[in-house]
């Protein structure tokens, strides 16, 4: 069993807390409440021991949406109170601070998620969504998918070597590879198409649709903190509700 | 002994084609045999496999004409549901016989189990057993989709009988199989045979189909030419018309009676090859 404090909470107990910082930054208009998080996450993907690739996929991704965004609210964003203009554009108050509301928010969820993801496995994840009532063809659907991508990788190299003895050009030039790209897509879409029966079939043969309730070898256990965390994110965001509507 | 399949008069058509691949087939398939079916390649063999196992109508539609019984029931009373626990069918092709969600192979011949709500500690312990049966315990920890052709095709054969079905299907379980492992196939199955199973297999190496079933059917451009006991059949006119190749010994044996040496009875197994000429020999 994985003894780190983060990875071994359930994985339910994970997804509430990603929801429970997009729900607190909805409820709560302050950006520096919502720019807090962003410390608390990294301190979480610390003892998770995946700080680093957590920041550099945020570095990655989220970053260029921030700044992109915040650009757009501060020159474009409509408003009164002039600060500061820069060539033939006028930054406002108004500007600033939808700007600063907007990216917090987005850092908070954004960032929640991807940390999810970092600490959660996602057959973990499917299976407890399993056990809290998903349709098991809703989680095959969902397994599948992640374990046929490397799969179909594999098939599509092995499709374009294929082509290449056939005098398709495969290497090259960005013309010369999207040239490629339909030889190559084809077959793997046919194949795939043709595969997807083969597999239903496959699954009918391991009673798939027996009747009666499946059993699983995969086990996600349940400790106490993974009843209490969930009461205590209500908890919050019930104050958190008070706290908004009555002061 | 009761039948425990029966077909009556069957005639199927795939969806988009125009003819019959199957025509008037009728037989019996007794509980506990063991029975092979062979026939030139696209003469009907997979098709036959897919009606019994209820895959055809229930996957492809296409027309299909004529009864078919299991177990005194007729077959569309079934669920396809239902059918998994009793009809355990191994297909040819071993490579699309992956659950796709399994990252191990202990896990994906569990599979079949999971789904059929068997206990977890005995899930465990079926497929322990299953493993050492078909001597894959050194791949238990493999993922299913980094297998050879003939290690995925003993993974797909251990992920059914893991099931325990009463009847198995088996089309063409030795095709990626080099000949020790075709051999090993074959006592795997004839030990599902002593088990009690009906055993229906579709198989090309005339020498292990002599040897091991009790009856044959020949199909011949989706037609019955015949069925019955394997030796029957071998000795048959119809079945030296078929164009399918005879077990070795018999072939030899028959070349022999041609130039003039006389049989006691016609070999199919490479055990006989001694005693079927032995009479003779002694009054001579
Ligand atoms: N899904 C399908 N749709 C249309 N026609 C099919 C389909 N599958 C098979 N056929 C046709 O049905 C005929 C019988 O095929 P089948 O696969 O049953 O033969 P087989 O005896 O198993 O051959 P092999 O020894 O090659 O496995 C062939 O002519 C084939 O073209
Ligand atoms: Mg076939």
């Amino acid at each position: 069993m994985n003894q780190n404090p983060i990875l071994s909470l359930h994985p339910l107990t994970k997804f509430y807390f990603a929801l429970f910082i997009t729900v607190s930054v909805i409820i709560v208009p302050n950006y520096i409440f919502a720019y807090a998080w962003f410390p608390v996450l990294m301190i979480i993907a610390a003892v998770a021991k995946v700080a680093k690739p957590f920041i550099s996929f945020i570095l990655k991704t989220l970053m260029i949406l921030l700044v992109i965004v915040f650009l757009m609210q501060l020159f474009f964003y409509p408003g009164e109170d002039v600060i500061g203009s820069w060539w033939i554009f006028d930054l406002t108050h108004e500007g600033l601070m939808h700007g600063l509301s907007l990216t917090s928010r987005i850092l908070a969820i954004g960032s929640a998620f991807i940390l999810f993801f970092r600490i959660v496995d996602v057959k973990d994840f499917v299976k407890a969504l399993e056990d809290i009532g998903m349709p098991p063809t809703g989680a095959y659907i969902v397994l599948s998918t992640l374990q046929i991508i490397p799969e179909m990788r594999r098939q599509s190299n092995t499709i374009m070597e294929a082509q290449k003895t056939r005098g398709v050009e495969t290497d090259g030039s960005l013309i010369v590879r999207a040239k490629a790209f339909f030889p190559t897509l084809t077959p793997l879409i046919l194949s795939s198409i043709a595969s997807t029966e083969e597999r239903a079939i496959t699954l009918e043969s391991r009673a798939f649709s027996a009747p009666g309730k499946k059993t699983s070898l995969h086990k996600l256990t349940k400790r106490p903190i993974d009843r209490v965390l969930p009461w205590v994110y209500i908890g919050i965001i019930i104050g958190l509700i008070i706290w908004r509507v009555f002061l | 002994m009761t039948p425990i399949i029966q077909l009556d008069n069957v005639s199927y058509s795939y969806p988009v084609s125009e003819d019959w691949i199957l025509k008037n087939v009728s037989l019996d398939i007794k509980k506990g045999s063991f029975v092979s079916i062979v026939g030139n390649n696209g003469s009907g063999k997979t098709t036959l496999c897919n009606i019994l196992r209820g895959f055809i109508p229930h996957f492809h539609k296409g027309d299909l004409e004529g009864a078919i019984k299991l177990d005194g029931t007729d077959m569309s009373e079934y669920q396809l549901g239902q059918l998994g626990e009793k009809i355990g069918f191994v297909f040819q092709n071993p490579f699309t016989q992956i659950s796709g969600v399994k990252d191990t192979v202990f896990e994906e011949v569990a599979y079949g189990l999971e789904n059929l709500g068997v206990p977890v500690e005995d899930i465990y312990e079926r497929v322990e057993e299953v493993l050492s049966l078909v001597k894959i315990q050194n791949l238990r920890e493999k993922n299913p989709f980094e297998l050879s052709g003939g290690q995925r095709q003993r993974v797909a054969l251990a992920s059914i009988i893991v099931m325990d079905p009463d009847i198995l299907v088996i089309d063409e379980p030795s095709s990626q199989l080099d000949p020790i492992g075709t051999e090993h196939v074959f006592e795997i199955i004839r030990l599902m045979k002593e088990r009690g199973k009906t055993i229906i297999l579709v198989e090309h190496k005339m020498d292990l189909v002599a040897e091991y079933s009790d009856e044959l059917i020949v199909l011949d451009k989706g037609e019955v030419l015949i069925q019955g006991p394997t030796r029957d059949v071998l000795a048959s006119d119809v079945f030296n018309k078929a164009q399918i190749q005879y077990p070795h010994v018999t072939e030899i044996a028959l070349e022999l009676q041609k130039q003039g040496v006389p049989l006691n009875f016609l070999p199919i197994r490479d055990s006989e090859i001694t005693t079927c000429f032995e009479n003779d020999r002694g009054n001579k």
